[in-house]
């Protein structure tokens, strides 16, 4: 974490006439610094504090001094957090069931939102105020009739349940992003492609999904971190017995929690949110520039 | 030319929108009918018209945490949005000029990673996070911060400022969106605009208020809407923070909460139902209003 | 530029015509069949067997048994390394299916609603289901046959009669036995009993003998009273109620549980209001309305705070957390008059943690079989060795030696003779009126202590609950 505040500024890298700026400092140019070096304190402040807190005691955590270095460093909160608590199984189901329902998120998505962006027939606006209605219910509320409706079809406590209901809670809000955004991409490449006799399917594959690529991108981030941190729709499908071992992470986190309220583990629990936390910084880090990217095409066009 | 459009519609619309309609729409409409039963949660219910409506427009509670739902939706987007565009503008804009050209600050894009990260946070977590932040004793994280000589700070504990504290905390978790949204529309805007107002001798704060702000309209806008949706969701920090469930006093007491409360421990599902069904058609009109008032002042 | 009006022209629009959308769709409703919990037919083939006297509750042998149970305070151990070795030594051939869970809320209300609930089911946690609409709704099984049973490993005596008095009263919903309340839970205020010998506090037992050790303790550095307002006021309601008991009697619990007018108004509680709230304003820190029970139970560990109201549970919730120099013990809420009807001795002791069995489950008298399994004697005393509680299975744990903080509780009951009192019910029977006293009790303690507001605001949400019909009412007598 830390050593991503180190990384040398982009900016410093390009070849500026050192001395010119020298000699005319912007007072702005100072506030400006100290403004966003200051928030980035406001924002990075709690994330070290749950670092260290993954070190301390009970008593350290809640008696002593907030920001005061743990008496011992030591890794047995990591090792019990990932072998114990089985952080580590539900990492791997929480990668399996994102990776399979993003996946099946974008492509549903993108494909529903194509048809509704570009082709007109009947009924197409309905359908797309339908898809967007949908941002605005409470999830919650929907909690109990899910388990019934997973339920019927025999999908309880299974993957294939737990992602198909991720996938159409996605569905919303990708399918509002991407028809926006295959509005605007432009109409020449694909009447061209029409010309020369491409089919549909062909045109929606080759030509329209790599033009909509920065958008996809940038929609795909969001729906893993959506996906990610979603809690309780796998606490009511993942469920029963024998199911602990089909778990996802955040239920991993919430049950250590909860125990955490029983049994005073809370070192334990904030070792397991460090290692929530790593992978998405890692992954925001590795794709900053596309994520930035599509959000320029998709939302600003 | 049309050949083959219907049966390719079709086949690319049927999976999610079946998808969609079993496990979404199937799931509402059930709430929808439940708003007018007097459904405990457990077992068989009546049908009862409107009553639920009728005992929410005399339920004094429903009528606070209302009231702070619109504090927040009125609120939270005007302050993550302003303080989202001054980074965004210092990020962007807001560096030394060299040679006529204005840039962004050294190390932005460091600080755009940072600043985001608190978006890849489940706010679950966040709110776990900052109820060890707001800690009413030295331990808190912000009382430890503070000089020795002053008396904790209650934050969620005092009915006055506990409100602020949970929508501090929204604002600290949207902000890095924002940030990044509007630098990539600043971004966007062509590098030549800002250089002539340059040369015409425009101020940074000229180049922000007549350049920046206007072009950047239609993306604030989006904004707004988004932040409004978020504004109506505010269950995971009230469940997590607060201070006995909504308190101190009804201090921080919001619609989704309410509707868990009644929903899962007062065993009134109807009538949490009802209350899900006007928080559901107040974010849809909050939208609409949001999109069309907005458009007039850009017209004006 | 042209492109960026069209689509933003299309978002405006978008989430106003989606509005509609939504209305066109409530209408719709009318043609959903009524697919949430209306099975009420009871078709589910449930086990049974032959009654014999072998098999009082005519189990069949070869059912499976589903059980869940609650992964809280009290761990798992008891049921499965327990329990449950116990019942497939009597019934080798029914398969006992163990789930556990924290969240019994989330993931066992669809369940039921869906009719295949578990067979057995511990209720308890943060995410507890409201037990009384459970009953209201026919989801639990009626326990009649359960405590008449013959128990399983004393001889000559009913379930019922193994069990302390009140034990069966408490699990009774409008006249007919639904809950086993299992763990057997001592209320009064716990101290550091090290901490005391060493500054040579002795036990008070009138209320001025009281609030004199509280300026002592505060002299000494000490928060001397703290409880934790942002999750557990209850705890504080749970004391004033005992305060109000020992004044007036136990009566005035049950006139407050049936939701008589003037209830809450009665002198007694007003008197325990008031000096209970007169150790809010002089002897709590003002930062405890913002904690949660483990910060300040770490904080008593710590010598910070001296006395903290609590049930028995204490001692093992915060086993990994107590130093060597602290040794748990707990006093009775002294006496606030003389003219108090019951003596200083006089607690509050109540069976509490629910298990039952649901009464649309595959096997419902398995489910019995199971809790008359806990029941059994053999089981009561393994559970409290493995998690420092007693049972209310009568005399299960008598001449163990299993913990000071125990002992002390023990010592508490065996003090108070026949003035061991139920206390209320109004909590778990009406969740918002249950709402309302930690509140009040949080207002009392924190803002002021205005014991007649206290009484007021109570006496009106008392008076609301009785009023709203939609809420079920259970008579107490």
């Amino acid at each position: 974490m830390t050593n991503l505040v180190t990384t040398p500024p982009a900016v410093a890298a390009r070849p500026a006439p050192a001395e010119a700026g020298k000699g005319r400092v912007n007072p702005l140019n100072g506030v400006a610094h100290l403004a966003l070096f200051l928030w980035a304190l406001v924002t990075a402040g709690p994330l070290i504090w749950v670092l260290l807190a993954s070190f301390k005691s009970n008593t350290e955590i809640f008696l002593g001094k907030p920001f005061s270095l743990p008496e011992h460093f030591s890794l047995k909160t990591y090792t019990d957090a990932w072998s114990e608590a089985h952080i580590g199984q539900y990492f791997v189901n929480s990668i399996i069931v994102v990776a399979i329902s993003t996946a099946g998120t974008m492509l549903l998505g993108s494909m529903a939102a194509y048809v509704l962006a570009r082709y007109r027939f009947p009924g197409n606006r309905a359908i797309y105020y339908l898809f967007v209605s949908g941002l605005a219910f409470p999830t919650f509320m929907a909690l109990a009739p899910i388990f019934g409706i997973v339920k019927s079809l025999g999908l309880l406590n299974t993957f294939t349940g737990l992602i198909l209901v991720y996938i159409a809670y996605s569905l919303s809000f990708t399918v509002f992003f991407l028809t926006a955004f295959f509005r605007t991409l432009p109409h020449e490449i694909d009447e061209a492609a029409l010309v020369d006799g491409a089919g549909h399917l062909r045109r929606f594959f080759q030509i329209m999904m790599p033009m909509a690529k920065s958008g996809l991108i940038s929609i795909t981030i969001f729906n893993i971190v959506g996906q990610w941190n979603q809690y309780l729709l796998p606490v009511v499908i993942m469920q029963g017995s024998g199911s602990d071992t089909n778990w996802v992470l955040t239920q991993g986190i919430a049950n250590i929690s909860v125990q955490a309220g029983y049994h005073a583990e809370w070192s334990t629990l904030f070792a397991a949110l460090t290692l929530s936390i790593i992978p998405m910084i890692v992954v925001y880090a590795i794709f900053q520039r596309q994520i930035q990217a599509g959000l320029t095409a998709g939302a600003v066009k | 030319m049309r050949h083959g459009k219907y049966p390719f519609i079709i086949g690319f619309l049927v999976v999610p929108l079946a998808l969609y309609l079993v496990f979404v729409v199937g799931a509402y409409l059930q709430m929808f009918q439940l708003s007018f039963t007097d459904w405990s949660g457990f077992g068989g219910f009546h049908y009862v018209g409107f009553d639920n409506f009728v005992k929410l427009m005399e339920d004094p509670v429903f009528w606070i945490a209302l009231r702070h739902n619109l504090y927040i939706l009125i609120a939270m987007p005007i302050v993550t949005i302003a303080i989202a565009l001054f980074f965004a503008f210092l990020l962007n804009v807001g560096g030394k000029s060299r040679g006529g050209t204005t840039q962004g600050v050294r190390g932005s894009k460091a600080y755009r990673i940072i600043f985001f990260f608190p978006q890849l946070l489940a706010l679950a977590i966040v709110a776990v996070i900052f109820g060890r932040v707001f800690g009413p004793d030295r331990s808190g994280m912000l009382n430890g911060l503070f000089p020795d000589s002053w008396s904790p700070w209650l934050f969620l504990a005092d009915e006055r400022w506990a409100l602020l504290c949970i929508a501090v905390v929204l604002i600290w978790q949207q902000i890095g969106f924002y940030v990044v949204l509007f630098s990539a529309g600043m971004g966007s805007i062509g590098q030549e605009i800002y250089e002539a107002a340059a040369l015409d001798g425009a101020t940074k704060v000229t180049l922000f208020f007549r350049i920046t702000l206007p072009l950047l309209w239609d993306t604030l806008q989006v904004a707004w809407v988004y932040l409004g949706i978020a504004a109506f969701d505010l269950f995971a920090l009230v469940n997590i923070m607060s201070v006995n469930k909504g308190g101190p006093n009804n201090a921080t007491q919001v619609l989704s909460y309410q509707i868990y409360l009644n929903a899962f421990q007062n065993s009134q599902a109807g009538y949490a139902s009802a209350i899900g069904v006007v928080l559901f058609f107040l974010t849809l009109t909050f939208a609409a209003l949001t999109l069309r008032v907005t458009r007039r002042d850009a017209v004006a | 530029m042209s492109e960026m009006t069209n689509s933003s022209l299309d978002r405006r629009t978008l989430l106003r015509r989606a509005a509609a959308v939504g209305l066109v769709a409530a209408p719709g409703v009318s043609l959903l069949s009524a697919c949430a919990g209306s099975d009420d037919s009871g078709d589910t083939k449930q086990a049974t067997g032959t009654k014999s006297a072998d098999n009082p509750l005519g189990i069949d042998p070869k059912a499976g048994v589903e059980i869940v149970i609650f992964d809280g305070g009290l761990g798992t151990k008891y049921a499965t390394d327990v329990d449950t070795p116990l019942f497939n030594k009597k019934w080798p051939d029914a398969k006992i299916t163990y789930s556990a869970t924290q969240q019994v809320s989330t993931t066992i209300k669809p369940r039921l609603n869906a009719g295949s609930p578990p067979d057995m089911i511990n209720n308890s946690g943060s995410d507890i289901m409201d037990f009384g609409a459970i009953v209201k709704a026919g989801q639990a099984a009626d326990l009649t046959d359960l405590f008449a049973a013959p128990s399983l490993d004393v001889a000559g005596k009913t379930v019922a009669e193994t069990l302390v008095p009140g034990a069966v009263q408490q699990g009774t919903y409008g006249g007919k036995p639904y809950a086993v309340n299992y763990n057997f839970t001592v209320f009064g205020l716990w101290y550091n009993k090290k901490l005391f010998e060493k500054n040579n506090w002795t036990v008070p037992t009138t209320w001025a003998d009281f609030t004199a050790l509280l300026d002592k303790i505060k002299a000494a550095g000490i928060t001397p009273f703290g409880y934790a307002g942002a999750n557990a006021p209850y705890y504080m309601v749970r004391a004033i109620m005992t305060s109000a008991a020992k004044i007036g009697t136990e009566q005035v619990l049950k006139d407050i549980d049936n939701l008589k007018p003037g209830a809450w108004t009665n002198d007694a509680v007003l008197q325990a209001a008031k000096a209970w709230g007169e150790v809010g304003t002089k002897y709590v820190d003002k930062s405890f309305l913002g904690l949660k029970h483990t910060e300040v139970q770490l904080q008593h560990n710590q010598d910070k705070v001296a006395f903290y109201p609590c049930g028995s549970w204490l001692e093992n919730e915060q086993a990994a957390s107590t130093p060597a120099g602290f040794e748990y013990a707990m006093m009775p809420v002294p006496s606030v008059t003389a003219a108090d009807k019951l003596p200083a001795t006089a607690i509050n002791a109540a069976a509490g943690e629910i298990y039952f069995a649901a009464a649309k489950g595959k096997n419902p008298q398995g489910g019995k079989e199971y809790l008359r399994t806990m029941l059994s004697k053999e089981a009561a005393l393994e559970f409290t060795k493995l998690t420092k509680s007693l049972t209310v299975v009568a005399g299960a744990a008598d001449g163990v030696t299993i913990s000071p903080g125990l002992t002390s509780a023990n010592d508490a009951l065996s003090k108070a003779g026949p003035d061991v009192f139920v206390g209320y019910l109004f909590d778990t029977w009406y969740k918002k009126l249950d709402d309302a006293s930690r509140e009040a009790a949080n207002q009392l303690m924190f803002k002021g202590g205005d014991a007649q507001k206290f009484c007021d605001t109570m006496e009106a949400a008392s008076q609301a609950v009785a009023k709203d019909s939609s809420i079920a009412k259970f008579p107490r007598s």
